[in-house]
């Protein structure tokens, strides 16, 4: 029987917080090497595995903000409602791989960020994904307003975060644009 | 083939040990592995997947998919999905996709663009005549079917109460 998804980070409990040091602009919270479970047969890390990478790098951002499974044994998690992935390149099998993520907007519960993938040597951007996560109340089911130290936190990272550039491909639809032909 | 007016949905699946995480659901990544086998299947019909590649030294490649997280789902769970040709033209080939469980409910959309790659090349190259006409065959056979209101939508979009929402109903290939 394969084994479940497991992220690198399981069971390293949250990140020390210390009010008001410095917050990189962008996060940079997970580095690692494209494994051989994640190539497909051209050797190319598979499609499906550049989600698991922003998994993993998400799951580091979970335990910045103190998200981590005592807090979720506590009955509450941050859950991801939506996904927006853009492919740049391909990567190979022990590649070097380097993710940022960036917070763009928060409210009382959800939080919008993006997530960009770089290779570890040539700082290649390899992928982008747009996420939007909603704290949640896993028994009740239901979307639930942060607490006040989860708050404080996703507000800090957001102020720093601020006036970082928009990237170009937040927000926008998908779609085949055409150009205008004469037919 | 997909008959006139249906959307194309051959595959079904049950949820892997494998695809879940520490809570014994059904992990944000394992969604795409679902989505992207259900999209495989529609590619294969097309004669556009794995045969298609070696005979041909290109293939679709993926270059965006936004997915939406409708429900969870555990192990051993039965899903099926349903594609529709939202868009083609001879480069690029627009898929949506649910999934759905036993009941018909959808756990998760998938919207995924695909551009034809030439691997020799190294370049986005125009599909061969005999594939684009079945990819041209199976958008004309999807064309009158409703367009689900969040295509083409960014992130965070406002969730419509009803599913399927009339606004972009008139929206036609």
């Amino acid at each position: 029987m394969a084994d479940r998804v497991v992220t690198p980070y399981e069971g390293t409990g949250r990140r020390p917080w210390r009010p008001g040091e410095p917050i990189a602009r962008p996060l940079q919270l997970h580095d690692t090497t494209v494994a051989p479970a994640w190539v497909d047969y051209n050797g190319h890390m598979s499609e499906s595995c550049y989600l698991l990478v922003f998994g993993d790098s998400a799951d580091a951002f979970f335990r910045f903000l103190g998200i981590d499974e005592d807090y979720r044994a506590g009955g509450h998690s941050l859950y991801t409602v939506e996904t927006h992935l853009h492919h740049r390149r391909e990567v190979a099998e022990g590649e070097p791989l380097s993710l940022t993520l960036r917070v763009l907007d928060h409210d009382e519960k959800r939080i919008h960020v993006f997530h960009e993938m770089f290779h570890g040597a040539t700082g290649d951007l390899l992928a982008t994904a747009e996420q939007l996560l909603v704290h949640v109340d896993s028994r009740a089911e239901r979307s639930a307003p942060f607490p006040p130290e989860v708050h404080e936190r996703v507000s800090a990272v957001r102020r720093a975060h601020e006036d970082l550039p928009v990237p170009e491909v937040v927000g926008r639809p998908m779609g085949i644009r055409r150009r205008p032909v004469g037919s | 083939m997909a008959e006139a007016g249906a959307p194309f949905s051959a595959y079904r699946t049950t949820v892997r040990e494998e695809w879940l995480d520490y809570n014994g659901h059904m992990n944000d990544a394992s969604y795409s592995v679902a989505l992207s086998e259900a999209n495989e299947v529609l590619l294969e019909t097309l004669g556009l997947s794995a045969g298609y590649r070696e005979e041909h030294q290109s293939s679709m490649f993926t270059v965006e998919t936004h997915v939406r997280y409708l429900a969870e789902c555990s192990r051993g769970q039965s899903l099926t999905a349903s594609t529709v040709v939202v868009d083609a033209d001879p480069r690029r080939l627009r898929l949506h996709t649910e999934l759905l469980d036993d009941q018909g409910r959808p756990v998760a959309t998938g919207e995924t663009l695909y551009l034809h790659v030439d691997i020799g090349l190294g370049r986005v190259t125009e599909l061969p005549a005999d594939r684009l006409r079945a990819v041209e065959d199976l958008r004309a056979a999807h064309a009158a079917l409703p367009r689900p209101a969040h295509l083409g939508l960014g992130v965070g979009a406002p969730r419509q109460r009803p599913r399927e929402d009339t606004r972009q109903g008139a929206e036609r290939g």
